[in-house]
């Protein structure tokens, strides 16, 4: 996993986009983002079949695919697509944002209650690599001009281990958040994808403003 | 006063009785009937909690009364358990009472009533049974919620092995629910349409995070949603193991123990199993912080014995182990520290060492090991406080390793751990002389002796030998002895030494002192070598020799030999044998099969002497002759021939060779003489004849028949078998009648010879009988006077100068003896060749008629200057032949010694038909110029005509160079070239 983050790391560079001096605009924090959300759709495939391990039968099993009861409080990735695409930039962003937020804090809660030290540490390190994607979302959004959404009091999420929630709800939740999880990063890339398109300057616009300049 | 006491008493005792009675009235007829029955339930422990009070009771009064308990399931008349319950009750106590249901009490009503009697000892009546309680009913159903689907019970924590009811409730009958366990259906009973119960029997651990069992809702094939719950199962908490206690310092007890399996669980569901000491004569207790071991401080000094029980506990059991032990029986004192040596010389130490203090005339019992030479040695002592043990019997230069470790002397129980150390021992002289034995090699004039000697062991050499010191002493004149000293590890050195009788000492040093000598004499006398040899066989253990013992005095014997003499450097070894020993057994590893053995047996004598008294030689295994001779056949004729293999060596093999065996192979079925059929390990048959003398290195096979196919083969044999397979060489015999024609045709051969003799010596005589010598006419004086007169200057005709242009026909003697020339490929090309035909005259000096032919067409030099061929060149001879050449006498010197032998005789006179040239001929008569001037190339000239000439127009023309042509004699074959 290591290497590949470093791998990922080192072709960054490589990147045209992250090349330029000067101001660059958003191109290579978008691109940026991308990798890092590449990145964590490859590191979240193996911690989660050793978290589903971990929890045993059903949810290890590959065709296991419950209808979603409890796991309310997660953000929902999936969204009709006419829907999707009807939304903006700075609306997606904001999806985004939001959404990694809560995941975030639902994961760290996972990490909590992890029996195994193995299991903790690759809980842990992914937790930090979606911190870094937090922050790569709103860099992105501060370069576009959008500011970052606000939680509203009293709707921060937290994470309560507690007897009302039983162990099999528990079990569920985690299954749905990682399911969750995988299918943000998804549709996260499928998103920086986009924008990174919709960002990049027409070739020929480039040629007619130099043009304009020699003139 | 008196009165009035006595009726006061009587009246309390009245009172007392009647009110005794009056309870024994009251309990006999009044029933003591429970009431306010209330019935709660417990669904995280499944249980149905009863309290109730008893009426009727008398204040204060307190009973032993028996409860029975009625629990039905679903509906009263379904009673799924009763029992009783005794107890003491007291006026207006509440009792409380629980029962655990193994079904989830949502998955089913329960009913609940009681009854009670007294079973009390003061009553003697026999006990009746209160009226039954009203059913009270427990349904937990109705507050469980609107969901579709509800599984019971909720994450259950469950031991191993413990059978679990597992049930669910459904809210719609026309619901599918199909429901697992660890991936698997499990199919129950339904205890009503809502409900169904499933029992898993003697559930296992499977993991810490729980064993899932979840129900599906399914509507026709759609899934309405999943509820499940986690089954807890923990392993069984073991009872520790191996539980004990022990002190170093009278202030901490260290308690250990085995824990066995860990029973902690995820989710939080069970922490690991908790340990606790508890000390019961102090009433102490602590709750320990590590799994398997834990500190209990001492506190009291007065405090002796203790009676400690270990405790592990978790959610679902408690088990225990309890010590009883006197503290002074549970020392495990600290090690030993500061361990050293003092006063070490090369036989004695004294170790010193410190222990720990503990309690007041605290003792212990130290044990001492002492590692060296391989050996171990153990000493015990008693010491307080600091320790000390004088270590004695050391072997010098050696170090040691000692090592001290100590324990309660007063009640053993346990040696604390190894405190160590090592020292060295001083080095001492050392003790006994070298083994010394010598090689001696007798040269003309003088002796080459090699000395060897072993090393000495380390238990005489007392330290290290630095040098080795070797005195030589001639004891046949008097002189200063000579000291040579090697250095150490040196095993050998090398003396030249005249043939004059020597005593050597040998002695070891090492840097304390040097060790006895060691004497060799070397005697004037040249070793004996004219021993005779002996064969011997190794056995079991080694080559076992023996000799006969030599007559005078010996001091001892000495057996010397190679380990491997195959190398030259055979690494002699020798082993010294006492006087009065006449055999001994020669074993080492280093022996080889296949490898031959010398051993040579000496005898000591008193002064030192050796002499050689036997040889023996033996291998350690005989192997079979690891090559074949090489074979010569010879005298080969029709019916027999010889095989022979003189320079097979048969020292050089892996075993005494015994003889050889010849193998032959013919077509005849039947085997010669002296031969026996063999079968061969191809499985072909073959005669084997069998040599049994090694030395016996040749073999006639004869009876053999002419003209036929033989082979052999030739392998010698030792005691373990053959040589290797080889091929076999074939020879055919030769035919009867060939050698019979060699005797009729040698002497033919020889007759013929004679014949030739004979006629060689008589072929003067032949000559002139069969073939007298005509005269010839041009060899007659008076035709060189002639001619000398005609034509005073006589040159060499060049016959090339020649340009025929007729034929004219002189005359045709009969006889005409003209003898050709060498034909063209066997004269030299590289050279312009002349061809002169000379007076036969021997004593011709001036200048005369004759033929002489120059050919020039042949000229391979011309040739290749890209010329047509038939180019003269200029001839080119070394000045100083050209000088002499030049002189006519000179020129027909050197034209004898050249060439004459080629030509032969030829006489001018004899020629009959003379060739004259169709070219005009440049007549010069300069002779000088003749072979000295070059001769420029000619056109292109593809033949010339080549024709022989009347002498008298054989004038060469040295200037003329135009058209060159040559006159030859020719055969008709030889027109063309």
């Amino acid at each position: 996993m290591l290497a590949c983050l470093c791998t990922v790391l080192w072709h960054l560079p490589a990147v045209p986009a992250l090349n330029r001096t000067g101001d660059l605009g958003p191109g290579p924090s978008i691109q940026k983002t991308y990798d890092l959300t590449r990145y964590l759709e490859h590191q979240l495939r193996s911690l989660a079949g050793t978290y589903l391990n971990y929890l045993g039968p059903p949810f290890n099993e590959p065709d296991f695919n419950p209808p979603r009861l409890g796991a309310e409080t997660l953000p929902r990735a999936t969204v009709d697509l006419e829907v999707w695409r009807s939304l903006n930039d700075k609306l997606r962003l904001t999806q985004n944002y939001e959404a990694y937020s809560h995941l975030l804090c639902y994961l760290r809660g996972l990490n909590r209650q992890a029996a195994t030290a193995e299991l903790r540490r690759s809980l842990a390190h992914f937790c930090t690599s979606l911190q870094g994607l937090l922050g790569s979302i709103a860099g992105v959004m501060a370069a576009l001009g959008y500011p970052l959404p606000q939680p509203l009091p009293g709707t921060e999420p937290t994470w309560t281990p507690g007897p009302a929630h039983s162990d099999f709800l528990q079990k569920m939740d985690d299954f749905w958040l990682l399911k969750e999880l995988q299918t943000w990063l998804w549709r996260s890339a499928k998103d920086f994808n986009r924008l990174k398109k919709k960002m990049q300057p027409p070739a020929a616009a480039v040629t007619v403003h130099l043009g304009a300049h020699g003139f | 006063m008196a009165l009035s006491e006595v009726f006061q008493t009587t009246f309390f005792l009245t009172l007392l009785s009647l009110r005794t009675y009056q309870s024994e009235v009251l309990a006999e007829h009044l029933p003591l009937t429970p009431v306010s029955l209330n019935v709660s339930s417990n669904s995280a422990h499944q249980s149905l909690h009863l309290q109730w009070t008893v009426q009727n009771l008398l204040y204060h009064q307190e009973l032993k009364m028996v409860f029975q308990i009625q629990i039905s399931r679903i509906e009263t008349s379904n009673v799924i358990w009763v029992g009783n319950y005794s107890t003491t009750v007291k006026w207006n106590q509440v009792l409380h009472w629980s029962w655990e249901s193994e079904l989830p009490l949502e998955c089913a009503t329960h009913f609940v009533r009681i009854k009670s009697a007294v079973d009390d000892a003061r009553f003697h009546e026999p006990n009746f049974w209160s009226n039954w309680s009203s059913w009270e009913e427990v349904n937990v159903q109705d507050s469980l919620g609107q969901d579709i689907l509800f599984v019971f019970p909720k994450d259950k924590l469950v031991e191993e092995g413990a059978n679990v009811t597992i049930c669910y409730v459904s809210r719609n009958i026309q619901n599918n629910v199909s429901c697992y366990w660890e991936g698997k259906q499990i199919y129950g009973e339904q205890l009503d349409p809502h409900v169904s119960v499933f029992h898993l029997s003697s559930v296992p651990f499977i993991r810490k995070t729980g064993a899932d069992v979840y129900c599906e809702v399914s509507q026709g094939s759609v899934s309405k949603g999943i509820k499940g719950i986690v089954l807890f199962v923990s392993k069984v908490l073991e009872e520790p193991k191996d539980f004990s206690c022990e002190t170093q310092d009278f202030k901490t007890l260290h308690c250990t123990w085995d824990p066995g399996v860990d029973t902690a669980l995820g989710w939080s569901k069970q922490p690991s199993q908790s340990y606790t000491l508890f000390e019961s004569f102090s009433g102490e207790k602590k709750l320990c912080t590590h799994k398997n071991w834990c500190n209990w401080q001492i506190t009291q000094d007065s405090q002796e014995t203790y009676n400690l029980t270990l405790i592990a506990e978790n959610y679902l059991r408690k088990r225990s182990v309890n010590i009883l032990f006197n503290l002074t029986h549970r020392v495990y004192p600290m090690n030993p520290f500061s361990v050293n040596f003092e006063n070490v010389n090369a036989t004695n130490a004294k170790m010193t060492w410190k222990v720990h203090s503990m309690k007041k005339d605290f003792t212990y019992l130290c044990q001492i090991e002492l590692y060296g030479e391989g050996k171990m040695m153990q000493y015990n002592v008693s010491i307080k406080v600091n320790g000390e043990y004088f270590l004695s019997e050391l072997e010098p230069a050696t170090e040691y390793m000692a090592q001290v470790r100590c324990a309660d002397a007063s009640h053993f129980r346990k040696w604390s751990q190894w405190s160590g150390q090592n020292f060295t021992t001083l080095e001492a002289a050392p003790s006994e002389a070298p083994d010394v034995w010598r090689n001696v090699n007798s040269e003309p004039g003088s002796h080459i002796v090699t000395l060897f000697w072993k090393p000495l062991s380390k238990w005489h050499a007392k330290g290290k030998i630095l040098f080795y010191n070797v005195v030589v002493e001639n004891l046949d004149k008097l002189s200063r002895p000579e000291l040579h000293s090697v250095p150490a590890p040196a095993k050998i050195t090398k003396l030249t030494l005249d043939q004059r009788s020597y005593r050597i000492w040998v002695t070891a040093s090492n840097s304390v002192g040097t060790s006895p000598a060691s004497v060799i004499v070397i005697s004037a006398d040249p070793e004996n070598q004219e021993v005779e040899e002996e064969r011997i066989a190794d056995t079991e253990g080694g080559f076992s020799l023996s000799w006969k013992p030599q007559p005078g005095d010996v001091v001892g014997y000495v057996v010397d030999w190679c380990d491997h003499p195959q190398y030259t450097l055979c690494d002699l070894q020798w082993k010294n044998v006492g006087p009065n020993a006449t055999s001994t057994v020669i074993s080492t590893d280093a022996f080889r099969p296949g490898v031959r053995y010398n051993f040579r047996i000496y005898g000591l004598s008193t002064k030192r002497i050796a002499c050689l008294l036997e040889k023996k030689t033996g291998y350690s295994q005989e192997l079979a002759p690891s090559d074949n001779p090489h074979v010569l056949v010879d005298k080969l004729t029709s019916h027999s021939f010889t095989l022979s293999w003189k320079y097979y060596s048969t020292e050089s093999q892996p075993g005494f060779i015994q003889g050889y065996h010849v193998y032959l192979k013919s077509k005849a079925r039947q085997c010669h003489p002296r031969f026996e059929k063999a079968i061969l390990s191809d499985g072909s048959e073959c005669c084997k004849y069998k040599i049994d003398n090694p030395e016996e290195k040749a073999l006639i096979v004869d009876n053999l028949k002419p003209k036929s196919f033989y082979e052999f083969f030739v392998t010698p044999f030792t005691s373990a078998g053959e040589g290797p397979n080889a091929t076999f060489t074939k020879v055919t015999t030769p035919d009867e009648h060939s050698s019979m024609l060699i005797y009729i045709l040698l002497p033919m051969f020889f007759c013929f010879l004679l014949i030739m003799i004979v006629c060689y010596l008589k072929s003067q005589w032949i000559k002139e009988t069969c073939y007298p010598d005509i005269p010839d006419p041009y060899k007659s004086s008076i035709l060189s006077l002639i001619k000398f007169k005609e034509k005073p200057h006589l040159t060499i005709m060049n016959v090339s100068d020649c340009i025929p242009d007729a034929i004219e026909v002189v005359s045709k003697p009969e006889g005409t003896k003209i003898q050709f020339r060498k034909s063209l490929t066997e004269t030299e090309l590289t050279k312009p060749n002349y061809l002169y035909l000379l007076p036969t005259e021997k004593n011709y000096s001036g200048p005369g008629p004759f033929i002489c032919f120059e050919n020039l067409t042949y000229n391979q030099a011309a040739s290749d200057s890209g010329s047509c061929g038939h180019v003269p060149v200029p001839l080119k001879l070394p000045p100083s032949q050209l000088g002499l050449m030049i002189s006519p006498e000179n020129v027909q010197k050197a034209l004898e010694k050249n060439y004459m032998n080629s030509l032969g005789e030829i006489s001018a006179g004899e020629t009959s038909l003379n060739y004259v040239s169709q070219l005009a001929l440049p007549m010069s008569g300069d002779k000088d110029s003749l072979p000295t001037n070059p001769v420029e190339p000619p056109h292109c000239s593809e033949y010339k005509r080549q024709m022989a000439v009347p002498l008298c127009l054989a004038s060469p023309s040295p200037t003329e160079n135009t058209s060159l042509s040559s006159i030859t004699l020719l055969n008709p074959g030889e027109h063309y070239h």
